[in-house]
């Protein structure tokens, strides 16, 4: 770091003041990398979720310290709305962090604009996976190569207050339970008013993982293969109109209280004490029980009929990926076997983020699960037996969809529109944003 | 420039001129020294991102690749098939045309109080300009969201005092852009300040001789008030016109960056944010966000040519 001073060499009228100033700011300038490169490693690592996955992730953050100094991680964590917004922002700033969790939803527009690192290499060589089981690795896979570790496997799910259906002397949600049943005890547990305001679930027709159930349930899906939508405006009318009928008779939460919800664990009606069962990630009931005061319970989605598929599938719930900018590579590769592979890593992490996608470490989870957990483990038991394949990754313009389901669920509920129009008009939306890509 | 062979020639700066940076900045290098921090600013990080924005209107940028030139696409599809492009534009001019009268009438009628001389004025400037220091903030918008939501405060209080059972105010697409206009309106400080300064400065002898020809409160606010105050009416609300053109926070927070209810309070400027940030629209957004600096400039441009018609500068 000379420059300053060859710079202020040239100037024609120079104080002894200024060339003193200088020749600090040069010997500062200069300290600072040196002073960085004597420290570790220092690499970061980002993810999204609530503050107890952060808490996890922090105690495994620094349970690796012990195992590897050099290596110093930064981890930053958001919602799931502003993460992908921040990812996106800091990719393309050059900026990218280097270790991240990934969605399925994700992995695919980021590995095919290079923004991730193949990880092949690496198999068996610090990353040890192979009992992952081929699905599971798979899963990570595009276009053959493999960008995505699996954290941990789940299903979309049900969950409920188990003490509001006692007191109100309902049945609760359990397997085997048709839509209508379902719909029947929300009723119930709504008249039961064993409190003023609550309802018996939160309003679904908004979720789309339910959505997707259901339409699997009914042999569609909902994206096809192609990318295109994988049902019609029928299918979908049908699914606003089963909602349409248990918020008019008050089975579940009224527009207002639903519109309420953010897509987070703290602001859903089940945590908000509004409604006394909600879908959500079967990973995110730790989460959920957390927050919640009385006992919840875990249950798989109702069914279509006897003999109609159950529409569960296991999927990575999310899955981590080095930048193709990530600097450390082989000391964050080792830290992320540490979260999957090894039993110091795995039991920090639990089951917060799903259950381990290795077989090893499912066992060495079974002697130290808690209650909540074993709910969570007899869940995925149950869907293991039940599901069907894993659907093909949602095509770009995915996240938008989403974002017009929830929009015209809203304006159905809050009887701005018909479920007859809703249909039609997330139908033509949906074409319209897949034609744009 | 004739005038550099006055240039009085001072230390470190060669007094031959013809350098470059001699002809650039002539005779005031000091000056520009000195506004240099600002034109650092305003170059690197106002007037060039503006200009890579442009660029990038004409382009089909996601963040992740390279842009490629689309010509005017983006600006075609916004002007003929784009539905949320309406509603925007609708959700942002209802509350312009709400929240910035509104706004105005109450930081004057507050001015208007202080200004018949109240003791301890200073405090109470300070306590009433406070919603303003606020205003933008992400925890003023989370406290609206508590406040307005179904069993938040407000229904509590309506329920205590009238016995009426409210909806959640905030998340119903009936109510919740007014909800976020009277956000806009409590946060009228600046405004009154400005009113205040303004009426501080029309001379009180106006008045006097008002009251001697026996004009009524009344008479006296419309006919001398008013029009004195006309500058400064103008002045604000030019300012409060653009401000809330670009009103993002609120609704932000408040929507969590969705726009919801039902579009209900989907702001220009956070449909340009979903579509960059949520979507990766990089190239549509940048070309959204320049027909909203057309808008505003189009609206200031008209605000300016009405000046002439109703804004007194004279004395």
């Amino acid at each position: 770091m000379t420059k300053p001073g060859i710079h202020l060499h040239d100037a024609q009228s120079i104080t002894r003041r200024s060339l003193l100033a200088g020749a600090v700011a040069g010997a500062a300038f200069s300290a600072l990398p040196m002073g960085r490169a004597l420290a570790a490693e220092r690499v970061r690592f980002v993810w999204w979720g609530s503050q107890e996955r952060a808490d996890r992730t922090n105690k495994a953050i620094a349970a690796y310290k012990a195992v590897n100094p050099a290596l110093e991680i930064v981890g930053e964590f958001s919602g799931w709305n502003d993460y992908w917004t921040r990812l996106a922002t800091q990719v393309a700033g050059r900026n990218a962090p280097d270790l991240i969790q990934m969605d399925y939803r994700y992995i695919f527009e980021y590995a095919r604009r290079g923004a991730l690192m193949p990880l092949d290499d690496y198999l068996g060589k610090g990353l040890d996976i192979a009992d992952f089981g081929a699905a599971n690795i798979d899963s990570g896979r595009v276009g053959g190569k493999l960008y995505g570790v699996n954290l941990g496997v789940n299903s979309s799910a049900l969950l409920y207050d188990t003490v509001a259906w006692q007191k109100a002397g309902v049945e609760a949600p359990a397997p085997g339970m048709t839509w209508e049943q379902f719909g029947e005890r929300c009723l119930a547990l709504s008249k039961a008013k064993t409190r003023p305001g609550i309802y018996g679930m939160s309003d679904g027709s908004s979720v789309e993982p339910a959505l997707e159930l259901w339409l699997r349930q009914r042999g569609k899906s909902l994206y096809a293969d192609d990318g295109k939508l994988g049902f019609d405006a029928a299918d979908i009318e049908a699914w606003f109109s089963y909602w349409e009928e248990l918020r008019k008779a008050g089975a579940i939460v009224p527009a207002d209280i639903a519109a309420l919800d953010q897509a987070s664990i703290e602001t859903n009606a089940l945590t908000t004490g509004k409604a006394m069962a909600t879908f959500a990630h079967s990973n995110q009931f730790v989460g959920f029980q957390k927050l919640n005061k009385s006992e919840l319970g875990l249950s798989i989605y109702p069914s279509a009929g006897p003999d109609k598929p159950s529409g569960h599938y296991l999927k990575p719930s999310m899955q981590l990926s080095l930048a193709s900018t990530a600097k450390s590579v082989e000391a964050v590769i080792g830290f992320v076997n540490f979260l999957v592979a090894k039993p110091e890593g795995v039991n920090i992490l639990g089951l917060e983020r799903g259950v381990p996608a290795s077989e090893a470490m499912r066992k060495e989870l079974s002697g130290s699960l808690n209650a909540v957990d074993k709910k969570v483990v007899e869940l995925i038991a149950i869907i293991t037996k039940v599901a069907t394949p894993l659907p093909p990754p949602p095509p770009s313009g995915a996240g938008e969809i989403t974002a017009v389901l929830t929009r015209v669920s809203q304006e159905i509920a809050f009887e701005s529109i018909t479920p007859k129009d809703g249909a039609t008009k997330f139908v033509s939306e949906a074409d319209a944003i897949l034609a744009r890509g | 420039m004739a005038t550099t062979s006055i240039a009085r020639p001072q230390a470190g700066v060669r007094p031959e001129g013809g350098g470059l940076l001699h002809r650039l900045f002539g005779r005031q290098p000091a000056g520009y020294l000195f506004l240099l921090p600002w034109l650092v600013g305003f170059l690197g990080l106002t007037l060039g991102p503006a200009l890579a924005s442009l660029y990038l209107s004409f382009t089909d940028y996601n963040l992740l690749e390279s842009p490629n030139w689309v010509g005017a696409a983006n600006y075609v599809r916004i002007a003929t098939a784009d539905p949320r492009f309406v509603a925007a534009m609708r959700v942002t001019l209802l509350y312009v045309v709400l929240s910035v009268p509104l706004k105005l009438v109450f930081a004057l009628l507050v001015a208007m109080a202080f200004n018949r001389g109240l003791k301890g004025l200073p405090l109470y400037r300070a306590i009433f300009y406070l919603p303003s220091l606020l205003g933008s903030s992400v925890a003023i918008a989370v406290l609206w969201r508590q406040l307005f939501a179904g069993d938040g405060l407000v229904n509590m209080a309506l329920w205590q005092l009238f016995g009426i059972e409210g909806p959640s105010w905030i998340s119903n697409p009936r109510y919740s852009l007014y909800t976020l206009v009277i956000l806009s309106v409590w946060q009228f400080g600046s405004p009154m300040i400005i009113f205040l300064a303004g009426l501080r400065q029309i001379p009180v002898d106006m008045y006097e001789a008002a009251n001697l020809d026996g004009a009524s409160k009344m008479r006296q606010f419309f006919k001398i008030t008013l029009p004195l105050l006309t500058p400064v009416i103008f002045f604000n609300a030019v300012i409060q016109t653009i401000d809330a053109f670009k009103a993002f926070t609120p609704a932000f927070i408040i929507s969590d960056g969705q726009g919801g209810p039902v579009n209900s309070t989907l702001f220009y400027t956070l449909y340009l944010y979903q579509e960059g940030f949520g979507f990766f629209r990089m190239g549509y957004a940048s070309a959204l966000a320049w027909i909203l600096v057309v808008i505003i400039g189009a609206f200031t441009a008209f605000s300016f040519l009405s000046a002439r018609y109703w804004v007194h500068y004279d004395e």
